[in-house]
């Protein structure tokens, strides 16, 4: 996989969140959303390049074309229509892709760049003034489908243990957890009966499948969630999944958690295999 | 390694001129050879004390306004300038940054590409005349026809200026980009340093080239 960092500020982090949000939704997986991204954590007025309290976004492809693609369309989109944000680069590579590069010609002439410190920005007059954005940001090769699933007694049970797990993770760098509030309820196997579907419901762990399929389920369990991790490099995921997963176990016994698994698809889905009790030593 | 220093020996009669005397034409240099180069009809040695072994960092020692075109063509680096300095000052600048922390004379900054200029006393006339891209400021008063034929680029002013017909009023405005571009200043040695508001008035222009420019008064 890719991956990238853009630092969006605005004049407040209400509107730092209104650009963010809409950056990164529909960015839940790359089989149907062409990327996944995420808010990777809030950014105070000290950690951003203009001063303006800001929050860093990642956000992943399967390729650099689909990622430089996507960051287009969703800058000029989400961002540049956003009031009082900024965008800027949030990591540095030797593959810079465009932030703003192209997306200074709806500027129609009147756009200005600007190089400060080495940097090169685009102004962009816009109807609430200016739009400002760095011209590049950094690409780099990225790790995506971290995952683990929580097995309960209970959906109430099992959501609020992927709740508790989200709480911690969020607390990691460079790693997003891009489903609906971090969650998935609907984990895949690869393949399907129907020619045309790569990816289909995860049989094995449905619970109301379990006296109708091969099951992982054993009979007491009647709710599964997953939690999906992309990130930077394997390192952070491993201590995301670490810290989710003992962030689980603190629930203690009462919480209907009673079995921590993860999806390996075979070892089809990607070279990287996150083994959980390697993690957790 | 110390920067390079240029410290005029005496009172000159007559402009001389300093082109030859930036970083990209230095590099690699010794004390002798950069002694023995001709500034018209005298060499280095005779007008300077030559001092410092930094080729990417020069500084003029009392400097006066009989020095012309410093950083004329300069694509790297810097220069400071402790006293003033003369007309043309920093022209076609390619890259790098110039500080001139005294007066400066006409024309500076005249078909500047890139890089930044910065001016703590006063400017003579046709400020940012040609003037391709960049970033200049001048702390103090400027003369007349500032942003002459300006093309694009930046003229940062702190005291109203005069201005000519073609360069158009925009309004007052907060400009997000200067909090960045404020912020670089912070390490230099020039009062723009201290600069923070992002309130300016806006003047765009020159209009007579076709030109996106802009000339930006910074409001307290």
């Amino acid at each position: 996989m890719r991956g990238t960092r853009v630092i969006i500020t605005a004049q407040n982090l209400k509107w730092a969140y209104h650009a963010a949000n809409a950056m990164t939704g529909f960015a839940t997986s790359v089989i149907g959303c062409g990327v996944e991204a995420g808010i990777e954590r809030e950014l105070s007025e000290t950690e951003t390049p203009d001063g303006r309290p800001g929050v860093a976004i990642l956000m992943f492809a399967m390729g650099s074309k689909v990622l430089m693609q996507q960051l287009e369309t969703r800058m000029g989109q989400c961002i540049l229509t956003c009031p009082t944000a900024a965008a800027f680069s949030g990591i540095d590579s030797e593959d810079m892709i465009s932030l703003g590069k192209h997306l200074r010609y709806f500027g129609d002439g009147f756009q200005t760049s600007k190089q400060i410190s080495g940097k090169r920005y685009w102004r962009i007059p816009v109807m609430d003034g200016e739009f400002l954005t760095q011209e590049t940001t950094g690409m780099v090769r990225a790790i995506g489908g971290g995952n683990f699933l929580i097995l309960a007694t209970s959906q109430a049970q099992a959501l609020q243990a992927a709740e508790t797990a989200i709480e911690a993770m969020k607390k990691v760098p460079n790693v997003i957890m891009p489903f609906p509030g971090g969650v998935v309820r609907s984990g895949s196997k690869v393949g399907s009966k129907y020619k045309t579907m790569f990816a289909s419901t995860n049989d094995a762990f449905c619970p109301t499948l379990k006296g109708l399929t091969k099951t992982e389920l054993s009979p007491e369990i009647e709710s599964v969630m997953e939690i999906v991790i992309d990130g930077l490099t394997f390192e952070d995921i491993a201590l995301s999944i670490k810290l989710g997963i003992e962030a689980i176990c603190t629930l203690g016994d009462n919480s209907g958690v009673k079995r921590i698994s993860a999806g390996n698809y075979g070892g089809k889905l990607g070279p990287h295999l996150f083994k959980l009790h390697e993690i957790l030593k | 390694m110390s920067a390079l220093t240029f410290t005029l020996k005496a009172n000159l009669s007559q402009p001389v001129d300093c082109r030859a005397l930036t970083p990209n034409l230095l590099a690699g240099l010794s004390i002798a050879q950069i002694n023995a180069i001709k500034l018209g009809t005298q060499k280095v040695t005779d007008l300077f004390e030559v001092s410092g072994s930094d080729t990417e960092q020069i500084v003029f020692k009392n400097s006066t306004a009989k020095l012309d075109y410093i950083g004329f063509k300069m694509s790297r680096g810097s220069i400071i300038i402790t006293d003033d300095a003369g007309n043309f000052l920093g022209a076609h600048l390619q890259k790098g940054t110039i500080i001139c922390q005294g007066n400066a004379g006409d024309r500076v900054g005249d078909q500047m590409r890139r890089g930044l200029i910065l001016v703590d006393g006063n400017a003579g006339d046709y400020v940012a005349s040609r003037m391709i891209a960049g970033t200049i400021g001048v702390y103090g008063k400027v003369g007349s026809y500032i942003g002459f034929n300006m093309k694009r680029g930046t003229l940062l002013l702190t005291q109203k200026p005069t201005l000519h017909a073609t360069i158009q009023d925009c309004g007052t405005h907060n400009l997000p980009f200067l909090a960045l571009l404020f912020a670089s200043f912070k390490q230099l040695t020039s009062v723009f340093n201290q600069v923070e508001s992002q309130r300016v008035q806006r003047f765009g222009g020159d209009l007579a080239c076709g030109g996106v420019g802009e000339i930006l008064l910074i409001l307290t």
